[in-house]
């Protein structure tokens, strides 16, 4: 019983505002750009039957997945490379603390002129923003493994390279998918401005595209769309981090229910 | 301090921040000899006249006191409504039902999809940016904050009780102090994503602040004003961050030293 009321309580405000929404919105007391759920659903349908949706969606998909891979990879190698090696992390630490405070969206016109307002660009730009998270998270994953497991690995005759693979990397490996998260939300954030701002195809044009024909619920659909592509591209990376790291929730504590 | 551990200083200080100076000589030999020849990378002199002209006219100022103040308006409105409103969901469950999935499903949904839709709502200028930086700020503030009330040790507000301190003090005497460090911890998440979140904003569509100041220096092809405007957003986002960081060391004073 207290469990139902419970799910009841937590369904009641989201399902009571998208009611308000729809009702509000057909009797017309709402302003017209707010559309309404029911229009939204419609046009989603329109876009999803003529293929625009998907084309968008797997320019879009195309774009965040190569960048975040990208941009991570490099990311993860730099960090964990600074977190052995002080020469590595006295050149980077200057500089990543410079350029961390610097919104990487400010480079897009420069991107845009050097690479062309097509895909490149854009996974170079995802790239760049998700290099800093997950440097700062592997850097100091690195430094905060505890010295004594190097150290009783060392004394048993572990080679260096099984101490990098089974001692260093598992002792970081929470702290690195922390990292992989920030990178995650930051992708999606770059992706959306960067097809706002330049683009000729991918789910932002279709919204830019929408507001400029003033087709409200076409907007609404590309925003939905967007969002949920967001939110699903988090919950496979904990997915991935759950089937790799039974246990270890650091970094997702909003999952916890107390 | 002998000669020898001053040297000693300086070189090691020298060791930890070389990086920077490299890389712009680098940059600027390779501009010099002419190796790399483009509108789009000037040299690092060039970047830096701009810097020094533009603040002397005080086109940059100007720009970045609205993008500053932007950022500090919705940072300290989500802080002001952020923090109550995660006390309310740590302490009452029909809060916490109520409002849980929005927050925390919430969490990872890109927010900026719908700054289309804040622009219809409050106008392109300053209120949508704020409104939107906002929300932005919101969610983490709020998510930190709620652990960090949470998390809060039941033993102590019942030995508070047992003193006879009512809800009020224990409130401001031992919730509040026990939350701090996670309060501020929120708090230093949201600084940075106001800032940039204010930028992009203003590249999407604004006439006035950095974000501007960047898309319109770069559709006339003036890249050095462009660097310069980078320069002093980094600079003003290591300035907040340092501020924050001061701020933290007054109110967490039993912290101090551990960041």
């Amino acid at each position: 019983m207290r469990v139902a009321s419970r799910t009841m309580q937590n369904w009641l405000l989201p399902v009571a505002a998208l009611a308000a929404w729809e009702t509000l919105g057909a009797a017309g007391a709402l302003p017209r750009y707010l559309s309404t759920p029911t229009a939204i659903l419609a046009a989603l349908w329109e876009i999803a039957r003529t293929g625009e949706l998907f084309t968008a969606l797997a320019a879009s998909l195309y774009r965040v997945a190569a960048g975040f891979v990208l941009g991570t990879a490099g990311g993860m190698l730099a960090g964990l490379a600074a977190g052995m090696v002080p020469a590595v992390r006295h050149f980077f630490d200057p500089l990543v603390s410079f350029l961390y405070a610097i919104p990487k969206v400010a480079f897009l016109p420069v991107l845009l002129l050097l690479l062309g307002l097509g895909h490149a660009s854009k996974i170079a730009l995802i790239g760049f923003s998700c290099f800093f998270p997950v440097f700062i998270a592997s850097r100091h994953a690195v430094l905060s493994v505890n010295k004594l497991f190097v150290w009783a690995a060392q004394n048993m005759g572990a080679p260096p390279r099984a101490i990098f693979f089974r001692v260093i990397i598992p002792g970081a490996a929470p702290q690195l998918f922390a990292g992989f998260r920030i990178a995650l939300a930051h992708a999606f954030v770059v992706l959306f401005a960067a097809e706002l701002i330049g683009s000729k195809a991918g789910l932002g044009t279709i919204i830019s595209y929408a507001e400029e024909w003033v087709r409200f619920d076409l907007m609404f659909a590309g925003i939905l769309c967007f969002a949920t592509l967001g939110f699903l591209g988090d919950r496979l990376l904990l997915a991935i981090r759950w089937r790799l790291l039974k246990g270890q929730m650091l970094g997702t504590e909003e999952l916890l229910r107390q | 301090m002998s000669a020898g551990m001053i040297a000693s200083r300086i070189s090691s200080s020298f060791a930890r921040w070389y990086s920077i100076p490299l890389l712009l000589l680098i940059w600027q030999a390779a501009v010099a000899s002419g190796l790399l020849q483009s509108r789009l990378l000037p040299a690092p002199g060039t970047v830096w006249t701009a810097l020094i002209d533009e603040t002397g006219n005080g086109a940059l100022i100007h720009h970045a006191s609205v993008t500053v103040s932007r950022a500090l308006t919705g940072f300290a409105l989500a802080t002001l409504a952020g923090i109550p409103f995660s006390v309310a969901m740590a302490r009452s469950a029909l809060v916490r039902n109520l409002f849980e999935p929005i927050f925390f499903i919430g969490y990872p949904i890109p927010k900026i999809a719908l700054f289309p839709v804040f622009t219809y709502i409050f106008g392109i200028g300053t209120p949508s940016k704020i409104a939107f930086t906002f929300l932005e700020c919101l969610y983490p503030i709020v998510v930190t904050c709620y652990f960090g009330f949470r998390s809060v040790q039941t033993r102590l507000i019942w030995s508070a009780q047992n003193c006879g301190a009512g809800r009020m003090t224990i409130l401001r005497r031992v919730i509040l102090p026990a939350a701090m460090p996670s309060i501020f911890s929120g708090l230093r998440i949201a600084l940075p994503i106001s800032i940039i979140v204010v930028v992009i904003t203003e590249m999407i569509g604004d006439s006035v602040g950095l974000g501007y100041y960047i898309t319109i220096w770069s559709t006339r092809f003036h890249f050095a004003n462009v660097y310069a405007a980078i320069i002093v957003i980094g600079i003003c986002g290591m300035a907040l961050d340092q501020a924050l960081l001061a701020v933290r060391c007054r109110a967490v004073y039993w912290q101090r030293g551990e960041s």
